[in-house]
Parts: C-alpha cells; sequence; structure tokens
C-alpha cells in the first residue's frame, strides 16, 4: 500500500523532486519508488525523529542503498532512537552480503562497529565476504581498518598464508602480507628480510608467471640495495634458465641498476644493456618500446661518454 | 577468397562507430530507466561523462546547452540569508532531497541539504564544457564547503554529514581549486603527505596508506600533483621512474587496474593519463590498447562496457572514448590528462582565467 494512502502518514505533505523545466539524466521511476522517497523527503525537511522514519529508511534503502543521505539519516535516528546497535549490525551484515561493492554500507558499519566499540565479529564476517571475492577492495580497507583500530594483528599473518595457498596470484593478498609485516616484526632484523627473500623465491618456483610475487620481492628489497642481498643474484639467474618471467628480466635489470649505482661496471652495463634487448624483442614486446627507452636511458646514465672537447691525453699529466 | 573475407571481418570488427556514441550519450542525457536508481544521487557525474563524451566527439550541438547549463545552476547550494551555511556549499548530485529548483540564491535552509564534493567538480568541469563562463558560480561558498571537508590526515571526505576519506575526493578538491584558480579551498601539503603515504610498495598508489596499488587512485595521485604543480617536488626521479614501471606494466592488451586482474576498458584512461602525465604513455603499445578498447564496443546501441559482450554504460563510455583520444584515434578531440575534459574546454578556462585575473587588477 502506498504511503500516500496511509492514515497514519496523512499528517505528512509527500515532496516529490523538482528538476525543473529541463531535467537531465532523469530517471524514470516507478510509483512505487516516488511514493517512498516522496516521503522520504518529507521526513527530512521536518527532521523528524521517530520509529516511523526509521522504518522508511529501511524501505528507501532497498530501492537504493547507494542514497548517502538515506544512511546519514538512518544514523542520526539510530542514535536519537537509541536503536538496538546489535540488531543493526544484523541489517547491515544482510545489506553488504547482497550489495559487497557499494561504499555507503561498508561505511555505515564501520560506524556502527565504532559506535559499538566492537570488532569482536569483523574478521569473519569479512572473511566471508572474501571468500565470495578475493578481491574486493572494500573488503580488504574495512579488514584493514579493523586490524589496525583495534590491533588485531595476531593471526593476519596466518590467514594471508591460508589465501596464498588458495590463490597465490592474488595482488591483495600479498599487499596484506606486507601490510602485517610492515606493522608489526618489520624487514629490518636480516632474519625476517631473508625468511621473506626465499618465501617468494618459493611461490615463484610454484607458479612463475606471477607479477605479484616479484612486485613484492622488489618491493621489500628496493631501498635496502637489491644487488647486496648475498646470494640473491645467483638464485635469480638460476631461475633464469627453467623459470623465466618478464617480471624476472625486469627485476634482474633492476638489480643490475642498483649494482651500477655503487659501482659502475662495464660488464654490468652490458648485462643491463642485454636483458633490455631481450626483453624488447623476445620475452614482453607489448612493451618494446618502453624497454628500448630503459636501455637508452641506462647506457646514457652507465655508459662511457665520449667528450670531444675533452684532450683526455692532458689528464695523464 | 577466405582470405579477403577475414580481412573485412577484422575491418568490421574494429571500425569506430561515431554516430553510435553521440545517440548513446544523447539517451543517456534523457531519461534513464528505473534500474538505474542507484546513480540518483549521482546524476550530475552522469552528465559529465555524457557531455564531455560528445565534446570529445565533437558533437556538442545535438544538444541544448543552456538548457543543461540551467538544470546544473539549480544543484547549486547556495549560501542562506544569513551565510549560516557555508561550510555545506557546493554543488548537489542532483534534486533527490527535495529542495524546490531554483537557479539563483538566496540558499534555502534544510537540515540535510549540501553539496558534495565530486558534483562540485563535475558540475564546474560539465559548465566549463557546455561553454558557461561561471559567473553564476559563488566561488567564495565552494572553496568554504570545500575546506571544511579536509581531514587532519590531508584526505578529503566527500560531504560535510561525514563519508569514507581517500584520494579520490583529494582529486577532486584539486580540480575544483584548479579551476577556480584558487587554492585556499586546501591544505596543499598535508595533501600531498597523504598521497606519499598512499604509494604501496610496489610503487602504485592505493586509495590510503597500506591499501592495495591501483589504476585509479595512481591516477588520483599522479593528476592531483600534476594540478598542484607539485610532482617533481613531491617525488624524487627514482620514486617517478618506479611508478612509470607500475604504470606501463598494467598493459596486457588493454589495461588491467592491478596486477593480476582481468583488463577494462576505464584503465585506458587512469592508466594511460597517468602515463601521458609520466611522458611515457609514447611507450605503451597502441595497437594492442585501440583493439581492446573497440572490442568492448556495443555496436548496437553505442558506449563501451568494460569487458567485451557486456553491457555499456555512460562511464565506460566516456573513458573509453578518452582512451581512444590518447592514442590519437582520429577525429577525436584531444583530452587534458590531468583536469580529464577537451583541450577545447581547457583553453575556454584559461581564457576565463585571465578574464579574471584581469578583472581583478583593475578593480579597486
Amino acid at each position: 500500500m502506498f504511503y500516500r494512502d496511509r492514515k497514519e502518514w496523512a499528517d505528512l505533505e509527500p515532496v516529490p523532486q523538482d528538476d525543473g523545466p529541463n531535467p537531465v539524466v532523469k530517471i524514470a521511476y516507478s510509483e512505487k519508488f516516488s511514493d517512498v522517497y516522496d516521503y522520504f523527503r518529507a521526513l527530512l525537511k521536518k527532521d523528524e525523529r521517530s520509529d516511523r522514519a526509521f522504518a522508511l529508511t529501511a524501505e528507501a534503502i532497498e530501492l537504493n542503498a547507494a542514497n548517502y543521505t538515506v544512511w546519514h539519516y538512518r544514523r542520526v535516528l539510530l542514535q536519537a532512537l537509541q536503536k538496538d546497535l546489535r540488531e543493526e549490525m544484523r541489517y547491515i551484515t544482510d545489506i553488504i552480503e547482497e550489495q559487497p561493492k557499494n561504499y555507503q554500507v561498508w561505511h555505515h558499519r564501520r560506524m556502527v562497529v565504532e559506535w559499538l566499540n566492537d570488532p569482536s565479529e569483523e574478521l569473519e564476517f569479512i572473511a566471508d565476504i572474501l571468500s565470495q571475492d578475493a578481491k574486493n577492495y572494500h573488503a580488504w580497507q574495512h579488514r584493514q581498518w579493523v586490524i589496525q583500530e583495534y590491533k588485531l594483528w595476531d593471526n593476519e599473518l596466518e590467514f594471508v598464508e591460508k589465501l596464498l595457498e588458495e590463490d597465490v596470484r592474488n595482488n591483495s593478498v600479498w599487499n596484506q602480507r606486507h601490510f602485517v609485516i610492515s606493522h608489526t616484526t618489520g624487514y629490518s632484523s636480516p632474519a625476517i628480510l631473508d625468511r621473506e627473500v626465499q618465501y617468494c623465491l618459493n611461490q615463484i618456483r610454484k607458479a612463475p608467471h606471477n607479477e605479484s610475487a616479484w612486485n613484492y620481492l622488489k618491493g621489500i628489497l628496493q631501498d635496502r640495495g637489491m644487488s647486496s642481498h648475498p646470494g640473491l643474484l645467483e638464485q635469480v639467474l638460476e631461475l633464469k634458465e627453467t623459470h623465466c618471467s618478464p617480471y624476472l628480466l625486469a627485476f634482474l635489470v633492476d638489480c643490475y641498476e642498483d649494482a651500477l649505482e655503487n659501482n659502475n661496471q662495464k660488464e654490468t652495463l652490458n648485462r643491463a644493456l642485454e636483458v633490455c634487448e631481450y626483453l624488447a624483442q623476445e620475452k614482453d614486446t607489448i612493451r618494446k618500446e618502453y624497454w628500448l627507452f630503459l636501455q637508452r636511458s641506462l647506457e646514457s646514465r652507465f655508459g662511457p661518454s665520449f667528450d670531444p672537447t675533452v684532450n683526455y691525453c692532458a689528464v695523464y699529466y | 577468397m577466405a582470405e579477403e573475407e577475414s580481412q573485412l571481418e577484422e575491418f568490421e570488427q574494429i571500425d569506430f562507430l561515431r554516430d553510435r556514441h553521440v545517440r548513446f550519450f544523447q539517451r543517456t542525457l534523457q531519461v534513464l530507466p528505473e534500474r538505474y536508481a542507484s546513480l540518483e544521487t549521482t546524476r550530475l557525474t552522469v552528465m559529465f561523462f555524457a557531455v564531455s563524451g560528445l565534446d570529445v566527439l565533437d558533437a556538442l550541438d545535438v544538444i541544448d546547452r543552456n538548457n543543461m547549463i540551467e538544470w546544473i545552476y539549480s544543484l547549486q547550494v547556495l549560501p542562506t540569508e544569513d551565510q549560516s551555511n557555508l561550510s555545506r556549499c557546493g554543488f548537489r548530485g542532483s534534486s533527490h532531497i527535495g529542495i524546490p529548483y531554483s537557479v539563483k540564491g538566496p540558499g534555502v535552509l534544510h537540515p540535510y541539504d549540501s553539496g558534495h564534493v565530486a558534483m562540485t567538480y563535475t558540475g564546474l568541469t560539465s559548465l566549463l564544457i557546455l561553454g558557461d563562463d561561471l559567473s553564476r558560480v559563488n566561488k567564495q561558498a565552494c572553496l568554504a564547503g570545500l575546506k571544511a571537508l579536509q581531514l587532519e590526515d590531508g584526505s578529503f571526505c566527500a560531504v560535510p554529514e561525514g563519508s569514507e576519506n581517500d584520494i579520490r575526493f583529494i582529486y577532486c578538491a584539486a580540480c575544483i581549486c584548479y579551476m577556480l584558480d584558487d587554492w585556499s579551498g586546501m591544505d596543499i601539503q598535508k595533501a600531498i603527505e597523504y598521497i606519499r603515504g598512499s604509494m604501496s610498495y610496489d610503487n602504485g598508489f592505493g586509495q590510503g596508506a597500506g591499501l592495495e596499488s591501483h589504476g585509479g587512485w595512481t591516477f588520483c595521485a599522479i593528476a592531483s600533483l600534476c594540478l598542484m604543480g607539485r610532482l617533481e617536488e613531491a617525488l624524487s626521479q627514482r620514486e617517478l621512474d618506479r611508478i612509470r614501471r607500475w604504470c606501463i606494466m598494467r598493459q596486457q592488451s588493454g589495461f588491467h587496474g592491478r596486477p593480476n586482474k582481468p583488463v577494462d576498458t576505464c584503465y585506458s584512461f587512469w592508466v594511460g593519463a597517468t602515463l601521458e602525465l609520466l611522458d611515457v604513455f609514447q611507450y605503451t603499445n597502441y595497437e594492442k590498447n585501440r583493439n581492446y578498447i573497440l572490442s568492448t564496443q556495443d555496436r548496437l546501441v553505442g558506449g563501451f562496457a568494460k569487458w567485451p559482450d557486456s553491457h555499456p554504460d555512460p562511464l565506460h563510455a566516456y573513458l573509453g572514448l578518452c582512451g581512444l583520444s590518447l592514442i590519437g584515434e582520429p577525429n577525436l578531440r584531444k583530452v587534458h590528462p590531468a583536469l580529464n575534459i577537451t583541450q577545447r574546454a581547457f583553453q575556454h578556462l584559461q581564457q576565463l582565467q585571465q578574464t579574471w585575473r584581469d578583472n581583478a587588477g583593475t578593480c579597486t
């Protein structure tokens, strides 16, 4: 039954949308939709704080869960009417399960968790959403917020390892690995760094064509000296024979570049230029122009530069 | 014979159907069916996709610009008589709150009426594209509304009532300040800190610190810094080279937004424009990019979708066009990669800003 026909709502004057004489991108709503929202607008104008208003927000949400004003008004009512927040948690759980890629529903859940100051359901709930879509950005964002806010680090590395076993190519999980370790043990200790390097190489042996693993490896080493990690270059050169990929070769170039910055050797430069050539012509041809550009750039930075204005002989006397 | 036939087929598959896209955007600007209800509060952004799309197609003559300009101005949240709502000013996404239609002030006092940062951004760009001179925009009110949205950590919320906060809204804020030629609406230093903090271990940018790097957020980061004129101040040459590498690795055929995810037409713009801003878009593979974008073209109703054989929508239709414009597709206007409007609209903005500066000089 339409709100306009209900006697308990007869005191309210419905408020239609008013787009003026030339509406743009107009959405053609059904009578039912317009009826609910005309009454929502009426409540909003009065800023009515009542149970009937609270009930109506649920209907409005069902018709359009992306309307942030409805969610805001619902939060105002939750507080003004002192509603049961545990029940609200159940409500928002259901909505998110139905619409897990909507910004407003996750923001609402975060607000309710904050009011309750109770994150105890969160990790399990998020794990459930991730079991349906393991790369849902909102879910990972909410997870990081909960963990950081309520210091729930203890079991997260275990969770990460489990998910990497299910899909070693899930980039979101690799990101989470970095998030957990950087906020707990950090990467400064040689033991941890080496453990992580070996972990990466093991995952690469199982699935060589995996950009995420290579990005992680480079990420944890790039500011600590890629070419200075003992034995790494040798391990990578070995892998090149049996587990080659564009990512392995790019990693090699970056190792050589790092080495050149500390000690410019012709042999190192030549190796770097060769790998760029190999990437450009054979192993990563889609980025051919980029690898040739990088080759020119390395040559220019580290190559011999013959300057005709310098009298090289004069240098020796 | 067989070879000729398959060559003809290939040509049919990859030709660009300009007129279909024009009609797609025209229909978008008219009426959408109820299943698009979730777009209600963001209708102004949908208008931007269509209007800017028509501009890229050089087809703005098919619409009634003046009527559209009036509709946009009806969405401006203006100061009330007593100016008590300044921190809530800007543009609404639509008439969904129920404020009676009006294109002039003073503003109406309503407990829940306020602007939304992405609507203020797309409202201003849409006005510019339609040729308006922004003379009816209350610039000081917009900037006051914007200032109220920035948080301690440098990021922005979307609305003063509160919302999620992240790098998307920093981009919207940067565009607003850039267009209004007035950076008093934001604390640039704090915004830069937030942006830097969003850089991931893999050298892309996430939505915030610790979050997974993503093509859309990387665009927001780099484009914002470019608009602020602080790209090389905020990021070292080494960092810029690493970001270039992250971005260029996103090309698979078209582009994807994150490692090991499927490609999607819109990233041809988000990542493509970022690469252009970093001077290395020229090193991407134009043919594979073009072939992917066109494979998502809807040959019947026009527009583009994220994937082949999927339903087109205004966002992918617009960004697909922008992606093609970046690679120099003939008969498409060039797009300003940071501001995401045509160079033509950008020149109109520059002329306007010159007029403002001249007037400011002579007004004493």
